[in-house]
């Protein structure tokens, strides 16, 4: 995480506040902050998403390649995910500085897409122990306000919603496989991310847990819980991070609150981007010119 | 050159431009909120951020601290989806390390460095979209960024990029012209005393061409200042006029 | 629980309707006069006997002295100046402060009132337990002594106003929109302390009783602030952060202000951007009203 440093009395002052359920910001526990979401904003991919979460900013660009099926996996595509954290976001990122982070972000990534009901890997397979679309998920990370897992879980979900991949025919002659490539620009697939989960990230500062800690809560908090929650509620990973120690009841009261916080982040996530797709048409000024 | 003209008889580039004109250029200073001065340029389609932090303490080992001027410290880096093909890694391969040590360079010309002793100033760079002419766009992006902090500069870096196609001089080249195999002249000038601050080239060109296109080049500054001056002056009027400064 | 997600494009950034063309406004590299008889002041410099502006800002005249101030920059400090900042290390005999200037600021242990008040000489005792008054992390507000040649600021804390900070909460905003005023630091009629530092920190806590002032602040108060108190100290909070988002100047008027219009809103409502704007409008012209 990105160090912040708090005196003790501040500390104090913020545990506090999680306890009374009032925040530094007049938030209660469970409540996210003001989250902006654009979609189509870099031309060179096949989806890409940028979102901004008060002051975390996240551009997500998804970009789809043919390549060989894994043996393990013959009949399904790839997923991969790569975390840059970009030195404009704070100059401790520069150089090799951001590394620790990007990878602990995208194996969590990783591990919450890792479960056959997130994505259906089997529509990326384009011929069976042969050919399949690798999906290449890129995050950059442009600006650090606290709940970086959370945020780029949404942006990435929201970029492989916006994600098309060019429609292939597969002929079969005499023993060779042809693939050729749809002429049409707009005869495309997209992907189903319905069931593609968010990561609610549970901070515990001091006994009470709070969702979407700002820099100053995460500074407070010795241990968090990672949540990889489906629309449907469902878990699809869970990560403790952190030198502090949770009971075993506790984690039951967070897995409680992630799930019914996951579900609504899912739910308001989908509607705004099925929104956006509908009104295409009219946008103005976008991306970071607005 | 087989396949595309670049330069029609008409006189019309592959994009529809004339020989002498520029991408479309937009731009927008004070992006982030974090760091001390930032930037975001569309010249075409190519997109970049800069952000600048400074002038600050040294980090890291004391012993880079200059005593009579500051450090100019910077990194140029691109998203790994910025480019048709995919990326493998944003930086740190030899074509970055090469775009941060011209643009500490350019800078280090540019930035009244003997006004901060003993301090640092950090620029960084990040291509969200590559079309050609990084380098330029670049150049011009990390120059907003650092009058958005305020840092003092003897005047504004512009950078443009030209060739030569079909006995003519062209303007700010794209990704396609570039890499057509054409030669590419790439100049950063202080465009106000009209001082080069960077000059590369590459392939060939003879000599005779030389100076015509290093004209445009330089022409080409020119214009990219006119329209950073523009940028620049709205949002210095938009802003002293909402929080009333005198 | 509450989650607000929108499109980017729902949410637009609001553009004055009339931007008068400023007469004196200078980009780096303009020459702002040829007369030699002028004095090189900050964001100035002289090639070939002609004063350039080096930043983007508007000129301002002060008898022969020319300066051009740009928008935004770190703090330049100055004597005699309020500012809060945070300690970054405990050294010998003196503390490095962040006080978000171009280089570290510094703390002497001479120039502090130890607890107790009173003025005595700096033994090795205390020396050794400096850490024990400021630790790393600590806040303090205090006053800038003196200006370092290099740029860089001593401070002190010799007054019982000044010193060690409690349970509140920071905002870090842009120095240039702090405004100069006679004093920085308010009692609010909410009850609610507000540290106006110059170099853009603002330190908002509940306001205390008289008897914890007398320490320097040494003995820190570690029970849980009332609900109450919390929730204005978060309003104002936010009040200060929309005005800084706006690029509106920050002093007790356009506090208050802000605070009396965002009371119709709940405070955690407060960070919606429509409503920010609203807040702000309202006491933009009330602002205006009163002329100041």
């Amino acid at each position: 995480m990105v160090d912040v440093q708090l005196s003790d009395a501040e500390k104090t002052y913020i545990i506090h506040g999680a306890q009374d359920n009032l925040r530094e910001d007049g938030r209660g526990c469970e409540d996210y902050r003001h989250l902006e979401i654009e979609t189509s904003v870099v031309s060179t991919t096949s989806g890409s998403a940028k979102i901004r979460l008060a002051n975390t900013e996240i551009l997500v660009g998804v970009k789809v390649e043919l390549g060989e099926t894994s043996p393990e996996n013959p009949d399904k595509g790839r997923i991969e995910f790569f975390v840059d954290c970009s030195a404009n976001a704070t100059p401790e990122f520069e150089g090799r500085g951001g590394e620790d982070l990007a990878n602990e972000i995208s194996n969590m990534l990783a591990r919450a897409y890792d479960c056959p009901s997130c994505l259906d890997m089997r529509k990326l397979c384009v011929v069976e122990g042969k050919k399949c679309w690798i999906v290449y998920v890129d995050v950059l990370l442009l600006e650090c306000g606290g709940s970086l897992f959370d945020a780029s879980s949404i942006a990435v979900k929201a970029a492989l919603y916006n994600t098309s991949i060019p429609r292939l025919t597969v002929t079969h002659d005499e023993g060779h496989t042809e693939l050729e490539l749809s002429d049409d620009p707009y005869d495309v697939q997209r992907l189903d991310v319905y069931n593609s989960p968010c990561i609610v990230t549970l901070s515990k500062i001091g006994h009470s847990h709070v969702v979407d800690a700002s820099q100053k809560e995460e500074a407070c908090c010795l241990a968090r819980l990672m949540l990889a929650v489906t629309d449907k509620g469902c878990v699809t990973a869970m990560k403790k991070e952190g030198s502090g120690s949770f009971d075993v009841s506790s984690i039951e009261d967070m897995l409680e609150t992630g799930k019914k916080v996951g579900q609504s982040l899912n739910k308001s996530l989908m509607e705004v981007l099925v929104s956006e797709d509908r009104n295409m048409k009219k946008k103005y000024m976008t991306g970071y010119l607005r | 050159m087989a396949g595309i003209e670049l330069l029609s008889d008409q006189g019309f580039r592959v994009d529809g431009r004339k020989a002498n004109e520029l991408r479309r250029i937009q731009c927008r200073l004070g992006v982030f909120t974090q760091a001390d001065g930032s930037a975001y340029i569309e010249q075409g389609n190519t997109k970049i951020l800069a952000a600048v932090y400074g002038p600050h303490e040294i980090r890291g080992s004391r012993s880079k601290a200059l005593h009579d001027k500051v450090l100019v410290n910077c990194q140029y880096s691109m998203a790994t989806f910025s480019t048709g093909e995919r990326k493998r890694r944003p930086r740190g391969d030899r074509k970055s390390k090469e775009m941060t040590m011209h643009l500490q360079q350019t800078f280090d010309a540019a930035i009244l460095t003997s006004l901060y002793p003993r301090s640092q100033i950090d620029i960084f760079v990040e291509v969200l979209q590559s079309d050609g002419g990084n380098y330029c766009a670049s150049v011009n992006a990390a120059t907003l960024a650092l009058i958005d902090a305020g840092i003092p500069l003897k005047d504004y870096v512009c950078a443009c990029s030209a060739s030569f196609v079909n006995d003519k001089p062209i303007m700010d080249i794209s990704y396609l012209e570039e890499s057509s195999g054409g030669a590419e002249l790439i100049v950063a000038t202080l465009p106000k005393s009209e001082q080069i601050v960077f000059l590369e080239m590459n392939s060939r060109l003879h000599e005779d061409n030389l100076s015509h296109v290093l004209d445009m080049a330089v022409k080409g500054c020119k214009d990219i200042h006119d329209v950073l001056d523009q940028a620049v002056r709205e949002h210095v009027g938009e802003v002293a006029a909402i929080s009333g400064l005198e | 629980m509450a989650v607000d997600i929108r499109l980017a494009s729902t949410c637009v950034r609001l553009k004055p309707e009339s931007i008068d063309e400023l007469t004196n406004l200078v980009t780096p590299g303009d020459v702002i006069t040829s007369d030699t008889g002028f004095m090189r002041g900050h964001g100035t410099f002289m090639e070939d006997g002609k004063h350039h502006a080096s930043v983007a800002g508007v000129v301002q005249r002060v008898n022969k002295l020319i300066c051009v101030k740009p928008l935004k920059t770190r703090y330049n400090g100055e004597v005699g100046d309020i500012v809060v900042g945070r300690i970054i290390e405990v050294g010998m005999k003196r503390w490095k402060v962040d006080t978000h200037s171009k280089l570290d600021s510094v703390l002497m242990l001479s120039s502090v009132n130890l607890p107790g008040g009173e003025l005595r000489r700096r033994s090795e005792e205390d020396e050794k337990l400096m850490r024990y008054y400021l630790k790393e992390g600590d806040l303090i507000s205090a006053e800038v002594q003196s200006v370092f040649n290099d740029g860089s600021l001593s401070l002190h804390t010799r007054s019982l106003k000044y010193g060690k900070l409690g349970q509140g909460s920071l905002y870090l905003v842009s120095p240039s929109l702090i405004k100069r005023r006679k004093t920085h630091f308010h009692n609010l009629p909410c009850g609610v302390t507000v540290i106006l530092g110059n170099n853009g920190y603002v330190w908002v806590c509940p306001t205390e009783g008289e008897v914890s002032e007398q320490t320097g602040g040494y003995e820190q108060n570690f029970e849980p602030v009332v609900r109450a108190d919390r929730e204005v100290v978060a309003r104002i909070g936010n009040c200060v952060q929309s005005l800084a988002d706006h690029r509106m100047m920050l002093f007790d008027t356009s506090i208050l202000y802000t605070y009396e219009a965002s009371l119709k809103f709940p405070v955690k409502d407060m960070m919606k951007p429509e409503v920010k704007t609203e807040v702000i409008d309202l006491a933009r012209q009330r602002l205006e009203r009163d002329g100041t």
